[in-house]
């Protein structure tokens, strides 16, 4: 059985227009999130996964971003299109977002609870006694220690960890059906980190809620992700199963990425690494935009974009090696 | 910071900045002298006699503690004798030319400096804030439309467009506190600006918009709090030079003639300097201890609102 998709995001273009060029950090991005799975969004930094982020909800600064084509699919509205108004509901309402760095994405003028209190005031008409009823129990349920005293806290007397979650207690103020994590662990230690896993997993499975996950961190894909996307270039290049992808990947791109994992029992002096960095963005390669680092480049890769293929019913892959004109698979 | 400290209440941000203020001596000695002023303007005209009260056969008389010598020319005998004249204690400051009561004029003027100073810099600010927060909310043209036309207002000769507006509309309180005011926002304008543009990229401005914040949510509810400590150091500040501005309006007669302000009493005492220094003397004094008062008051605030400054 297929679960129901919530979230389709066709063919996105974001382009930004700068005077030293044309930056194409998004370049036709496709993929689905189902419900009460968690999606996440793999590649290296400048790859366009934050961007990817930002357009679905349009929060890139416009100009100089603009969404030049594709489509984003949320309850039958475009949200690329939509107007404002309905866009400012879906916003927090039915589509939340954590930043990666919490230390900046609290408002450091006013404490936590009347920032929870705020956020489910916007959305909707309850009284501030209830808003802050609310907020109480969505520190519980954060597992952040004496709640009471924490929403009366300023963000600076918070550790690092306490603000990521209470950021995302503040994002999940008014039950979102879908939560994008934008690399969420990046400025926590690891036994936050490992909270903080714990605490979308434990949301995934008790609010069957959706969940975009971005990160450059293979380990966690494993532990939280159920499928995964792997962007390069402004496009998803493959996108599987989170098994598929780390036992049977694909694209010289992700096997790349899945040799860079350090292995901690492995002998090796250096670690392996992809030659080369990610293109320029203002200068991207013609065909496909991986061929000068691939290790496998082939004629046709530097001239025509390769086309998304299926492997399997639920593995897809853009890559000149599987393509037809290759004759199948040649792994 | 507080790290281990518990967070007793929502007003713990305000104490810390209270114990810095408090660190600084001047500014303390600034804000109680402030507050007296304030006291003395709001309820001292109830208690004090009429400023405007003249009775000649007591001019002149000078402070309690001081004298003068005035001579007589008696015109039957052609002899001049001469007399000395103590202070009384019932005008312990003594009397001007007319025999008004200095200490009375004071505490008008009192009234006066303060209310135009504070409805003045209030205009000011609130203009500053809401042209200098809109203009780098909204960035592009606006931004450019906003900034130049204050680059435009800024070229005006400031005391000279007030003199002339004084001098067309005639003098009042009202007509100073507005002209003060709508061309005094310009500099706060420009620094709020500057500012705003700095918190408008940080990362909590973003993430309220992808949690549903409406434009003016943000604008009301995260850029001008952060900007409040500047807004209220500036507006300290600027106090001051309202105040003096207004003396300077009313030491060259463009001063509301109905109200008596301390400019007013200088210029009365200007013309007696010889005979009755203190006229001059005693207003000259407010003015220079109310505006430093402002300014050390100003000055500690911005030091402990400012994380950088070592206190």
């Amino acid at each position: 059985m297929k679960p129901e998709t919530v979230l389709e995001v066709k063919d996105l273009k974001t382009w930004f227009f700068t005077r030293r060029g044309t930056v194409k950090a998004v370049n036709g991005v496709d993929f689905v999130l189902r419900k009460g799975e968690c999606l996440c969004l793999v590649g290296e930094s400048g790859c366009g996964k934050t961007v990817t982020a930002l357009s679905i909800l349009r929060l890139f600064d416009n100009p100089p971003g603009r969404i030049v084509g594709g489509q984003v699919m949320y309850k039958g509205a475009d949200l690329t299109t939509c107007p404002m108004p309905y866009l400012r509901e879906v916003r927090g309402g039915d589509i939340a977002m954590v930043f990666q760095n919490a230390q900046s994405s609290l408002n450091p003028v006013f404490t936590i609870g009347d920032q929870i209190a705020e956020q489910v005031m916007v959305h909707e008409r309850i009284s501030r006694a209830k808003a802050l009823d609310r907020a109480r129990t969505l520190m519980e349920e954060m597992n952040i220690p004496q709640p009471v005293r924490a929403l009366k806290m300023y963000p600076h007397q918070m550790s690092g960890g306490m603000k990521q979650r209470a950021m995302i207690a503040m994002s999940l103020s008014c039950s979102p059906e879908i939560l994008i994590a934008d690399e969420p662990t990046t400025s926590v230690d690891v036994t936050i980190r490992a909270q903080i896993i714990h605490i979308l997993r434990e949301l995934k499975i008790r609010r069957q809620m959706s969940i975009i996950f971005i990160t450059h961190d293979l380990s966690l894909v494993k532990e939280i992700g159920d499928r995964a996307a792997v962007v390069y270039g402004g496009r998803v290049v493959e996108v599987a199963a989170v098994e598929n992808i780390l036992k049977s990947p694909a694209h010289p791109y992700t096997v790349g990425l899945i040799d860079c994992l350090p292995d901690v029992s492995s002998q090796a002096k250096r670690l392996p690494s992809i030659p080369g960095n990610t293109p320029n963005p203002l200068e991207m390669p013609p065909g496909c935009p991986f061929h000068p680092r691939c290790s496998r480049v082939m004629d046709i890769c530097r001239l025509t974009m390769p086309a998304s293929v299926k492997i399997t019913d639920v593995h897809k892959v853009s890559c000149h090696l599987f393509g037809d004109k290759n004759g199948g698979i040649a792994r | 910071m507080n790290e281990g400290k518990p967070a007793r209440s929502g007003k713990r941000l305000l104490d810390y900045y209270w114990e810095r203020l408090c660190k600084n001596r001047l500014s303390v000695v600034g804000l109680g002298f402030v507050v007296f002023l304030s006291l003395v303007g709001i309820f001292g005209p109830i208690f004090a006699p009429d400023p405007q009260k003249t009775d000649f056969m007591i001019k002149n008389l000078p402070p309690v503690g001081f004298s003068i010598e005035e001579s007589v020319y008696e015109i039957t005998t052609g002899e001049s004798t001469t007399t000395v004249v103590w202070g009384r204690p019932d005008h312990p400051l003594g009397t001007d030319s007319k025999g008004r009561d200095m200490l009375a004029m004071l505490i008008s003027g009192a009234r006066i400096s303060l209310l135009v100073g504070l409805l003045a810099t209030g205009i000011a600010i609130f203009l500053g804030t809401f042209i200098g927060v809109l203009s780098a909310f909204s960035g592009g043209w606006v931004d450019n439309v906003l900034m130049r036309f204050t680059d435009v207002m800024m070229t005006f000769p400031f005391f000279l467009l007030l003199v002339m507006i004084v001098f067309i509309f005639g003098p009042s309180l009202a007509i100073i506190v507005l002209v003060i005011g709508l061309t005094g926002w310009t500099g706060a304008a420009r620094l709020i600006r500057s500012e705003t543009l700095s918190i408008r990229t940080r990362d909590f401005v973003t993430a309220s918009k992808a949690l549903g914040a409406s434009d003016a949510r943000i604008m009301f509810h995260h850029l001008i709090p952060n900007v409040s400590s500047l807004i209220i150091v500036m507006a300290t500040l600027s106090i001051p030079g309202v105040i003096m501005a207004e003396a300077a309006l009313s030491f060259i007669g463009l001063g509301d003639p109905m109200s008596t302000s301390w400019g007013t009493i200088l210029n009365t005492g200007q013309h007696s300097l010889d005979t009755a220094w203190w006229v001059a003397v005693e207003p000259g004094i407010m003015l220079f201890l109310t505006v430093l008062s402002f300014n050390f008051f100003g000055d500690g605030l911005r030091d402990a609102f400012d994380p950088r400054a070592s206190i």
